[in-house]
């Protein structure tokens, strides 16, 4: 029993999660980043995804319009650059605002 | 093995499930971040990439088959959820009517039913075959031209490949509108009622004298059985129905009145349709049996459509007893 609600708060959690997946990567693609160093920024920032969850997304995002990329070689192997494009920067801005009326709303909520 | 070899034989193995156009592309990306994802886990075990660590970090990418999912273009669905239901009431009726159309053959032993199974039953599920296709089609056309989400017009498009598009619901309806209807119906019932009272004698006084209005007397055995019952039960019919219609309470607590009755009326149509001659007259009666046919039909319809209303209603008894 006790094992079934850990497993349904971890399900929840993760559901939480994933509602704020998009705006996490899109707020740190202001900047150019390949897909690893987009992770380890994130998880720094204490937002830890999965890479298996990550790395399609960017493609997803990308097919939507919203990144644009390009392949460098810097200082190692060929990597794939993502960075957000005027679309993606527009959708930045709407997400980030609903997101903060959201936690305005969701504090109410929580007192 | 090799570490590197392991990664290429993962990377392979996921590439070869991508489409063709993201296949190198998606591999080349995802051949340097695992390299990458690699040499970190193994600085956190403080040792050299190896096999181990590399099949740990696979295994946490996922399944080469998952991992591909992830990246392909979502896939569609033939059929809509939304239309599953009559998807599913649509086979089986066509499958049922193929059947109830060729089975009289077996039952009248002009067939065996080995025939007819080869014949006619198997080949009845290409129905399903067919439908699959057409709602496939169907939900394609719908993808890619979508309905207008502000004014909700469909395109043109949609109806060359006609599905029963769910309806846009709208409050009151449909009892108000078959209220509307219903009313407006009334005054017309009840000319009708008085006019089957004795066809041929009311026919007589509206007709020029000497207008001969046999053809529109009553078969004797309808008239004395049927007659009187039918034309009480359309009377007390329309005397609930206007009063139904002027105050709603009262359409809520007769409705089950209303229904038996309906019922019954619908029932003895049938009996007199069925049962012998309701006019004495041939072609009279072959003729207004036909009209019958049709009003009965759509009675019959309308009936089920009540029963499915009815049965489908949120009641406060089915949960709290």
């Amino acid at each position: 029993m006790v094992r079934t609600n850990e497993s349904s708060a971890s399900t929840l959690d993760t559901e939480l999660r994933r509602g704020a997946l998009v705006l996490a990567v899109l707020s740190h693609l202001r900047t150019a980043q390949y897909g690893y160093s987009l992770r380890q920024a994130l998880t720094e920032q204490g937002m830890p995804i999965e890479e298996g969850t990550l790395y399609p997304l960017l493609r997803r995002l990308e097919a939507q319009g919203l990144l644009a990329s390009d392949w460098r070689i810097e200082d190692g192997p060929p990597r794939r650059y993502y960075k957000l494009n005027s679309k993606g920067t527009r959708l930045l801005a709407d997400l980030t605002a609903n997101w903060q009326a959201l936690v305005v709303t969701m504090n109410r909520l929580l007192k | 093995m090799d570490t590197q070899a392991i990664i290429e034989d993962y990377v392979n193995k996921v590439a070869a499930k991508l489409p063709r156009k993201l296949r190198n592309d998606v591999g080349l990306e995802l051949r340097t971040l695992l390299t990458e994802q690699l040499g970190s886990a193994a600085l956190d075990a403080g040792r050299l990439p190896d096999s181990e660590i590399a099949m740990d970090v696979l295994r946490r990418f996922g399944q080469p088959d998952e991992v591909a999912a992830r990246y392909a273009p979502r896939g569609f669905q033939l059929i809509e959820p939304e239309y599953s239901p009559v998807f599913v009431k649509l086979a089986t009726l066509c499958v049922a009517i193929q059947w109830a159309v060729s089975l009289p053959a077996v039952l009248t032993s002009r067939m065996t039913l080995g025939d007819w199974w080869l014949r006619w039953g198997f080949s009845a599920f290409s129905w399903v075959g067919f439908l699959v296709l057409w709602f496939g089609i169907s939900s394609w056309i719908q993808r890619r031209f979508p309905t207008d989400t502000v004014s909700g017009i469909r395109p043109w498009t949609h109806w060359i490949f006609w599905v029963p598009f769910p309806r846009e619901w709208r409050p009151g309806e449909p009892e108000a509108a078959e209220w509307r209807a219903g009313t407006n119906a009334a005054p017309l019932g009840a000319a009708l009622t008085i006019f089957f009272i004795a066809p041929a004698w009311i026919l007589g006084h509206l007709l020029p004298s000497g207008t001969d209005t046999s053809w529109a007397l009553y078969d004797d055995h309808f008239q004395r059985r049927l007659l009187t019952p039918l034309i009480a039960l359309m009377a007390v019919r329309l005397v609930l129905l206007a009063a139904a219609a002027l105050n709603e309470l009262r359409r809520a607590r007769t409705e089950a009145l209303r229904f038996g009755l309906w019922v019954c009326f619908v029932a003895l149509l049938y009996w007199a349709v069925f049962g012998g001659r309701i006019f004495a007259h041939a072609i009279t009666d072959a003729l207004f049996k036909a009209w019958l046919l049709i009003f009965l039909l759509v009675n019959t319809i309308q009936i089920l459509v009540w029963i499915r209303r009815v049965a489908t209603r949120v009641r406060i008894q089915k949960t709290l007893g």
